[in-house]
């Protein structure tokens, strides 16, 4: 049923974010189909008249629908004209969309005018057919040591970031951005869901003076292979909702069409789970476990399913979830964890010994920490790593009612080196040179393996723990030991 | 629930830590009393036969030769005893001792050590650091008896007189008072005097040297007695000192750990009381919003 000639509704109701409209029986507009309407806004003394966009949610029976509204309901008004465009939000795809920044609609909002795109896509669509899926194992290296050695990114994979509050989710996401978007060959696309729009734009701008080199060797911006899509915390509900997918069509065209391997940031799908929440109610659907919309899981997984990679091309994500209370039972982050390859989990006990990234050693891993994937020497070093800090912990109790003294002499040994490599795990950031005073630091794989597997021998047992605070490879650690003494 | 539950489960074992440390707090206490007595009762005895001692090889300067109090230089090695206790618990006492004794290592190496060890921890420790030990005693507890002490004196004299050894050093834990203990690594023998003063032995005021003896028998008599009995004194009284060293250390160290323990129970009692009423407000705003809901 496309709608050839206009086919007009009249809003009936509207209840915060969310509206019903009546619609012709016999025309009802369908599920996810985007409805239009015109509403007044007054912006000084002038009053402008605005379009607005909501998308069809359920319907109500006798021609009513209920949508939400993907945009602020200020001024809206029942008995309003409400339009079925007859199909659902399109947005604009194509090399036409980088270097420029979108809401939700596909609407630029940077200022630079009219984007001009060739060709559009609705946002809902069925993910990739299961044939032509294609789960990759290859390691991506960031050249962050604790990433690379216990929870290596998978390229065409998924990869999220949980923490609380606070503990450096979005740094570590922007820190990526530099490190792979710019020695990345394809394209990115940033989603910032519900985020402070002040980092959105403190991106932009930085993204407009990073620089990177092609493999042909000319000099690029960045931001030239870069669309970003933002819904950030100002907007309602239902743009929060929906922006992730926007971002997504934008990068499976990419995907689709060029082949090239494509990047694809999202900061934060909490933000996603939280806006679902808010309808949810408003839609009339009882709300479940700790008060969440009965549908997460399977709202998170209409949207993950579709980030992936296929025979056509691969899709990399990087996804920070933020974990409600520094709780990863929540049922939000619990319903993403599923989903990815890799996740990083932040943990405030270590950020509160002032070691950046906090990434919780223990409770992080990756699909491809096997040593078919990623080969016996790195395995077994992660595993040595990973046993050392587990009998570390399992330790602490003794440690704070006893004292270390009370150790024996093996375990006084294994807690030292266990310390120097939690220290070890710390290192400086591009992005966040200004902050810490030191330049950002990029270690080689090989020089990580290796830089491990002497600590856990002991060879660098004589060294003070300082020294392995914000160091690339043990060298480094060694020379910085020098400096401690002098 | 099962955050709370966990919680609960490490409380009680922290609480069972702590009865532990608690009764292990008072039962150094009363031994350390003990101990204490017998190091201080000995002291004054071994305060005087060294001022003795001095005094006799100070008039006899020059006229006798004793094999205790000269050096032997050209025998092969040294020898060092390290007194260790028997059992843990007693904080950073057994490392710092075991500290010590490996500097004092440390610096003597142009010739080689021979390493005797009293008690487990020492004993332990050497293994764990695969420095041999070449003769590891562990039958002397925590009340060092003097039979038990003498014939470890007997044979390092007897050794040193053959020319086996050319000094004979002892690693304890030094009882100052019941606030300050510090390891020390003591010269045992040769008994020369420059050597007692250096190492913060009982040292003699310069005004007693100068009290005029008669001695009967002679002075070369009287010290072939009396020289053996000081170093087996001496050493006795290290023994004791350790001994009461080890009581005092694990009496503070039980003291610490039960405080830690209160400390952790405290604290893992108010993150059970969060988790639990966290858990109910939970259960509570579920009931409510489902009873609203179908409504």
């Amino acid at each position: 049923m496309v709608a050839t000639a206009q086919n007009t509704g009249k809003i009936t109701q509207v209840i915060g974010s969310t509206l019903d409209a009546e619609f012709a029986e016999n025309r009802l507009p369908r599920i996810y189909n985007a409805l239009q309407c015109k509403v007044d806004r007054k912006v000084g003394t002038r009053v402008m008249q605005e379009t607005l966009t909501c998308e069809v949610a359920s319907h109500l029976g006798g021609g009513r629908v209920r949508a939400v509204v993907l945009g602020s309901t200020d001024g809206l008004q029942r008995g309003v004209d409400i339009v079925d465009t007859g199909s659902p939000v399109k947005v604009p795809v194509g090399k036409e969309t980088l270097g420029r920044v979108f809401n939700l609609v596909g609407a630029p909002i940077d200022g630079r005018g009219d984007v001009g795109a060739k060709d559009h896509r609705p946002i809902h669509h069925e993910p990739a057919p299961f044939a032509e899926l294609t789960p990759k194992t290859e390691q991506l290296v960031t050249g962050i040591k604790v990433i690379d050695l216990l929870a290596p990114f998978v390229r065409g994979g998924k990869t999220g970031l949980f923490g609380g509050a606070g503990l450096g989710k979005t740094v570590i996401i922007q820190e990526m951005i530099a490190r792979i978007a710019r020695e990345h060959s394809g394209y990115s696309v940033f989603a910032g869901v519900g985020e402070r729009t002040r980092e959105g734009n403190d991106l932009w701008l930085e993204m407009q003076e990073a620089e990177f080199k092609t493999a042909e060797g000319q000099v690029k911006k960045v931001i030239e292979h870069t669309a970003m899509v933002f819904g950030q915390m100002n907007e309602p509900p239902g743009a929060r909702l929906r922006v992730a997918l926007s971002a997504l069509t934008m990068a499976e065209y990419f995907r689709d069409e060029s082949g090239a391997d494509t990047m694809l940031f999202i900061d934060n799908i909490f933000r996603f789970s939280q806006a679902g929440s808010e309808v949810s109610a408003l839609l009339g659907r009882m709300p479940s476990a700790v008060g969440y919309q009965p549908t997460l899981s399977t709202e998170m997984g209409e949207l993950q399913e579709r980030i992936t990679s296929t025979s056509r091309g691969a899709v990399t994500s990087v996804q920070a979830v933020y974990v409600p209370a520094d709780d990863l039972t929540d049922p939000a982050p619990a319903t993403a964890f599923t989903h990815l390859d890799a996740f990083i989990v932040l943990a405030r006990s270590i950020s509160e010994k002032g070691i950046y990234p906090a990434i919780d050693p223990l409770a992080s891993s990756s699909r491809i920490l096997d040593a078919q994937y990623i080969g016996d020497r790195h395995y077994n070093c992660a595993k040595r790593v990973q046993q050392i800090l587990q009998r570390y912990r399992d330790l602490q109790d003794i440690i704070a009612i006893l004292g270390v003294d009370e150790l024996s002499e093996e375990d006084k040994l294994l807690v030292a080196r266990a310390r120097k490599i939690e220290r070890f795990f710390s290192q400086p950031f591009y992005v966040a040179e200004t902050f810490t005073g030191f330049p950002g630091n990029y270690t080689q794989l090989e020089d990580c393996i290796r830089s491990f597997e002497e600590i856990c021998d002991g060879k660098h047992d004589a060294l003070p723990e300082q020294a392995f605070m914000y160091v690339g490879s043990v060298e480094e650690a060694v020379e910085k030991a020098k400096k401690l003494q002098a | 629930m099962a955050k709370a539950r966990q919680i609960v489960k490490r409380r009680k074992a922290v609480t069972n830590i702590r009865k532990i440390t608690k009764t292990m707090q008072l039962i150094a206490t009363a031994r350390y009393q003990q101990a204490y007595q017998r190091a201080t009762a000995t002291q004054p005895y071994t305060r005087k036969i060294t001022q003795l001692v001095e005094e006799l090889s100070a008039a006899a300067e020059g006229q006798i030769h004793h094999e205790l109090l000269e050096d032997n230089p050209d025998a092969p090695k040294d020898l060092l005893l390290v007194l260790t206790s028997n059992r843990g618990l007693c904080g950073g006492y057994n490392a710092s001792i075991l500290r010590k004794a490996m500097t004092h290592l440390g610096d003597h190496t142009d010739k080689a050590t021979e390493l005797h060890v009293v008690g487990k921890k020492g004993n332990a420790y050497f293994r764990f650091m695969r420095r041999t030990v070449d003769r590891a005693i562990t039958n002397i507890d925590d009340r060092p008896r003097f039979e038990q002490v003498e014939p470890i004196a007997t044979e390092l004299m007897s050794r040193y007189k053959a020319g086996e050894l050319r000094s004979v050093y002892v690693a304890f834990m030094r009882f100052i008072s019941t606030g300050r203990q510090i390891p020390e690594v003591m010269r045992l023998l040769p008994l020369s005097r420059s050597e007692e003063k250096a190492t913060g032995a009982p040292v003699v005021a310069a005004a007693h040297a100068a009290a005029q003896y008669d001695f009967s028998p002679e002075p070369a008599e009287l010290l072939k007695v009396l020289l053996p009995q000081t170093v087996k004194v001496r050493l006795y009284q290290c023994f004791t000192d350790a001994a009461v060293s080890e009581q005092v250390a694990r009496m503070v160290a039980m003291k610490a750990a039960t405080d830690a323990a209160g400390d952790m129970i405290k604290l893992l009692s108010r993150q059970f009381n969060r988790a639990r009423q966290s858990q109910i407000t939970m259960e509570l705003l579920d009931i409510v919003g489902c009873a609203e809901a179908l409504k």
